[in-house]
């Protein structure tokens, strides 16, 4: 996961296979291959370029093209034993891909861009721009910028991102192409282009993928995320808001809905005298409708719905996710999250009693959040409206099973997200929910469905000799909110009650990835006090660098049309309710004020921290804030399953002599763990501690410490190998009196797993009788570790 | 001893906490057939050559029954001799993942055989298909082997039950299934397929137990009556295993016909080979083929996985999970 460029060998990466052929006419498909395995082979010493051609001459009876894609899934299949083998199936791919667009008749950006124009695929205006600058936009094109893809970068990009023509589903662009088209599909000069060009073919920046997919496309829905209010509590609403997320979710949108307004079972229903059944049926019906809606085949719908904790459907809903019990009262396509107040967890920390509303009996505390709703629920409480009271710790434990059993039933904290939000300011205006990945918190009614655009600097990028290049970041930064700032006005939105409020409020989500890329070539532990500083001034630095480029902007084009309304106009920036907020750059703090308050904000919300999983791994590097998952693993996606191994220490071991068959079995057998391998040196092993070995409180206080710098949220995943009620309690406890305003999935993994097949096997004649532990306890278990370790306790 | 003749029901003290544990493990791993998704295969059904589609429908068949023969030893071989109540506790629980991987393959079959005659004709093949009836046939052979026998008596009565045992985890689950797990992988290295994978995935994690548990069962037995053991004992192991290469071996030729992309008769057998040293090795004896793995597709099996919500389901999630609120615990 590194972004080096090695220098592209010639003739590897600017021409067709075909065209750069020197081998006779009469040469056979193999020798032809072997010609290209060769040139994809070169400037790489590990790689050889044999080992690749060995499983492709074993195998008769293929033509020309098959034999390419066999040795493509020979080069990508060697990563483990040799990274540099990436590059050579990354290279492969892209002569394929080249031969591919050659077929559609593509030879250059603005024939890319008029074929694809030709079909249908993309809109007029762009082409129109293409076409009149053709040249200059051609000129623009770095071929060789193709080399800084991996291999899982590169086939992500060639299975789902390029354009494809409509009849024979071959690509009509190149990789280049592509990030070009998408800076077209956002600029409004040639000089827009180059600038934005220049980000995403560096791999700096990446705009979201619906960005990516969209970008000057004919239907350009540019935003990843719609926050829809939860319907009203009648038919007639529940049934429209079906519409409306099937809409949205048809042209690549991320769904969050709440559902906190739907009466609860057993409520008395007027109209006919009977009784509801509550809200598990209704989002059955919302389960079969976003697993319908398959985002034109380039993935799968996805929502999650938001649920408040005094709701009395409570605990069933959190069994929604379970695969066992009546289907029924099963959704399995949606992901679940709770909208937890601040009155709940204090309940839960004084072990008192929570008492369950049914909506229809307290329909204001939807729309309250803080002391207001504290008021409100213990009025509610006092005047006997329950429906029923519970232990509130009971139903935390039950929150927390969820949690292990699904991974999903996601904490967000209801009255942390409203606080400091920049759309708050007035009452009525309520964050009721976050987004389907928990990062993005603005306002949302009835009418209005909150929409963010999203785009994430790659902070490996940036990294230069032992320290940021803080200058670089910045300028980043700059050109990303200025493009960001743009989709909002180019993109098209699938209803009007996402297009009002997203040109009403005008929030953008600039995150970043490859937090992990930078502590390793900085060799920082994730757990370090030098991680948790630096990662905090970077969040620092990128706030100031976004909101200065939003006040420009404002400056320039106005400020967004509801800037009364936010707490900015009243003089509060976002850090200002975090009195213990690490500021590290006080003057530029006052000039970005100064400059504030005389322009205003174009943007009323400026930084989210998204997953980026699709974005990091074109981009080649670790995703979001994320620590490592592991050292080796594999990522399965609808195009297949790719191995995925840790570069930095691949490289680390190379220098110490110690990368060899053994210890690649041992890391192997170990799930990508180094922390059994006594061998490796000690510093070494605490820097490639994987996301299972971390401390979890390190993750909570960097995502802490970031927290005033973050005007939305961030995704944060949380891993636990072997979670229990009382450590996810008290993990859970402890982010929220952190000051968390959401959190995301909690990862676990498989209690059992598949016996390994490919390292060689253990004779069992000397195991008899010892307990065989299963390898994740093997893992858990060591002493760089203990907190995990169950074993032992 | 644990093949004595008898009914135990003492749980405490308890004899073999480890066949305990792995019950519970594999209680942590319930999966259910509605979970796995096969919507995407049936439009790669459509894309693919007619070798393809050959090798993906004799693959299927061998399915339809495969599972199902494995769980009639169980309870007619296994359960009856295996006398510790924990170790019958793992084989209910082994029953129970039998029955959901016959559901998941009815289920594929169903979905993929749309016409009615032709399931049919795949829940036949046992009788129609030289090459998948070969291999019923080794299996009905080994049943039938101990299927009289009430009691294990003596020494020939419990090497009788050891080498079906043996059968059923390193040729049956541990050799004919990891072939087939080995097509439905290549399948999925092409792109094609997803749903048949990553349903395979679950079936292969809850077979890589069931075959653990049967050897840990022999090397139980071994520890408690080293004696059975003895040279003839390996020679019928070794033969055994001989045997179930050659069957699963003309099923590839069947499959495979002259080659496909990535995949012959000859890469099969390599692959068979090898899985089978490991198979021998695993009970001590000496590896008989010395051939490496030529599927590099197949590492990838042995690495963790990682999913997004926005691609197929993550399938890592524990069921039985233990403890209480509480707030000063280390996480």
């Amino acid at each position: 996961m590194t972004q080096e460029l090695i220098a592209p060998p010639a003739g590897v990466l600017t021409g067709t296979a075909e065209a750069v052929s020197v081998a006779p006419a009469q040469a056979t498909p193999v020798e032809r291959l072997a010609e290209q395995v060769e040139r994809a082979c070169a400037g790489l010493p590990d790689a050889d370029p044999a080992r690749v051609l060995a499983a492709v001459r074993a195998n008769g009876g293929v033509d020309a093209a098959g034999l390419r894609d066999l040795a493509i899934g020979e080069a990508a299949a060697l990563v483990g034993v040799e990274p540099a083998y990436s590059r050579v199936a990354a290279r492969l791919l892209g002569a394929k891909i080249a031969d591919e667009a050659a077929a559609e008749g593509v030879r250059s950006f603005a024939g890319s861009v008029a074929v694809a124009h030709r079909e249908g695929l993309l809109s007029d205006a762009p082409a129109a721009f293409v076409a009149a600058h053709a040249d200059a936009l051609n000129a623009l094109v770095d071929e060789a910028a193709d080399d800084r893809f991996e291999y899982f970068g590169l086939r992500t990009v060639y299975d789902r991102y390029l354009l494809r023509h409509p009849r024979t589903r071959r690509v009509v662009e190149r990789p280049q192409y592509f990030l070009m088209r998408v800076a077209v599909g956002l600029s409004d000069t040639v000089e827009d282009v180059r600038e934005l060009y220049a980000l995403l073919s560096t791999l700096s920046y990446l705009p979201s993928s619906p960005t990516l997919f969209n970008s000057a496309a004919r239907r350009p829905q540019l935003s990843s995320c719609f926050l829809l209010d939860s319907p009203r509590d009648e038919l007639e609403s529940i049934y429209e808001r079906y519409a409306q997320v099937a809409r949205l979710s048809k042209y690549a949108g991320g769904i969050g809905v709440s559902w906190s307004r739907i009466r609860s079972r057993g409520s008395l229903i007027r109209g006919t005298n009977g009784h509801s059944n509550g809200i598990v049926p209704w989002l059955r019906t919302l389960d079969s409708s976003v697993a319908a809606v398959n985002q034109g085949g380039r993935r799968k719908g996805a929502a999650c719905v938001y649920l408040e904790p005094w709701h009395a459907d409570v605990e069933e809903f959190l069994e929604l996710r379970d695969n066992t019990g009546e289907e029924a009262r099963r959704t399995h396509n949606l992901n679940l999250a709770n909208w937890i107040p601040d009155e709940f967890m204090r309940r839960v920390e004084a072990d008192a009693r929570w008492s369950l509303f049914d909506p229809k009996e307290t329909p204001e505390l939807v729309d309250l959040w803080g002391e207001e709703f504290d008021a409100a629920y213990r009025r509610a409480e006092a005047e006997g409206r329950y429906v029923r009271q519970v232990p509130a710790r009971r139903l935390f434990g039950r929150m927390m099973r969820t949690l292990a059993e699904t991974g999903n039933g996601w904490m967000t904290f209801k009255d942390a997200a409203n606080r400091a939000c920049n759309q708050t300011a007035e009452p009525g205006n309520v964050v009721h929910l976050s987004n389907l990945c928990t990062e993005i918190l603005e306002v949302t009614s009835d009418g209005e469905t909150a929409v963010c655009n999203l785009g994430s600097v790659n902070l490996g990028a940036h990294v230069s000799g032992d320290d940021l290049d803080w200058e670089r970041l910045r300028s980043t930064v700059r050109t990303a909110v200025r493009f960001l700032d743009r989709t909002i006005d180019r993109g098209f939105y699938p209803t009007a009650e996402a297009e009002g409020a997203n040109r009403k409020w005008r929030p953008v989500g600039l995150g970043v990835m490859g937090l992990a890329d930078v502590f390793f070539k900085l060799r920082l532990p994730f757990d370090s006090a030098e991680a948790r500083a630096l990662s905090t001034r970077i969040a620092e630095e990128i706030a100031l660098a976004a909101y200065d480029a939003s006040a420009d902007l404002a400056a320039e084009l106005g400020a967004l049309p509801n800037y009364a309304a936010t707490r900015t106009a009243r003089g509060e920036l976002h850090v200002d309710h975090f009195p213990d907020a690490a500021i590290t750059r006080p003057d530029a703090w006052d000039a970005l004020r100064a400059k504030v308050a005389e322009h205003g904000l174009r943007n009323s919300l400026l930084i989210a921290i998204a997953p980026t999983a699709t974005i990091a791994s074109i981009a080649g590097c670790y995703e979001c804030v994320e620590p490592q998952v592991s050292n080796l693993f594999k990522r399965e996606t609808l195009s297949g399953e790719f191995l995925q191994i840790n570069n930095y220490l691949v490289a680390d071991l190379k220098r110490l002599g110690l990368w060899d068959a053994a210890t690649r079995d041992a890391i192997k057998r170990a799930n990508g763990s180094l922390q059994g391998l006594a061998d490796l040196p000690a510093d070494l092993r605490e820097l490639y501690r994987t996301a299972w070995e971390l401390p979890q409180k390190a993750l909570i206080d960097l995502a802490a410490a970031r927290t005033p710098f973050i005007d939305q949220s961030q995704s944060l995943n949380l891993f636990m190998e072997t979670p229990t009620i009382g450590k996810l309690s008290s993990m859970y406890a402890y982010a929220w009196r952190s000051g968390l305003k959401t959190t995301y999935y909690l990862r676990s993994r498989p209690a059992t797993r598949i016996a390994q097949t490919t390292i060689t096997q253990a004779t069992g004649a000397h195991t008899t009788g010892a307990r065989t532990a299963p390898d994740a306890e093997a893992v858990a278990c060591s002493l760089e570790n203990p907190e995990t370790c169950e074993a032992c306790q | 001893m644990l093949l004595d003749p008898g009914m135990d029901l003492t749980l405490r003290p308890m004899r073999y906490p480890d066949f305990y544990e792995r019950y519970r493990a594999a209680i942590r791993n319930t999966w259910t057939v509605e979970e796995v998704d096969l919507a995407s295969d049936l439009a790669d059904l459509a894309r693919l050559t007619p070798e393809e589609l050959h090798l993906v429908n004799r693959l299927v068949a061998f399915f339809a029954t495969g599972d199902s023969i494995v769980a009639n030893n169980l309870v007619l071989n296994l359960y009856k001799h295996v006398n510790a109540p924990e170790a019958r506790l793992y084989l209910s629980r082994q029953l129970f993942e039998e029955a959901v991987h016959v559901q998941f393959y009815l289920t594929l079959l169903d979905t993929y055989l749309p016409d009615h005659d032709e399931r049919v004709r795949a829940f036949a093949a046992i009788e129609h298909i030289p090459s998948i009836r070969a291999k019923a046939e080794f299996c009905f052979k080994w049943i039938d082997s101990i299927n009289r026998l009430d009691e294990l008596r003596t020494a020939a009565d419990r090497r009788a039950f050891l080498l079906n045992l043996i059968c059923f985890a390193a040729c049956i689950e541990g050799l004919f299934f990891y072939g087939a797990f080995a097509y439905v992988y290549w399948l999925r290295s092409r792109g094609l397929l997803n749903g048949l994978a990553s349903g395979t995935n679950w079936v292969f994690r809850d077979e890589s137990m069931h075959m653990e548990f049967a050897f840990s069962v022999v090397d139980t037995v071994r520890a408690e009556e080293p004696e059975l053991f003895d040279a003839a004992m390996t020679r019928q192991v070794t033969e055994m295993i001989d045997e179930a290469v050659e069957a699963e071996l003309a099923f590839a030729r069947d499959l495979c016909g002259d080659g496909l992309p990535g995949m012959s008769a000859d890469d099969m057998r390599r692959y068979l080979e090898y899985v089978a040293d490991q198979r021998l090795a695993r009970l001590g004896l000496p590896v008989r083929y010395g051939t490496e793995n030529p599927f590099a597709f197949m590492e990838l099996q042995d690495v963790q996985e990682l999913s997004n919500f926005f691609e197929r389901r993550v399938s890592a999630y524990q069921i039985g999970v233990e403890g209480a609120v509480a707030f000063d615990e280390a996480f």
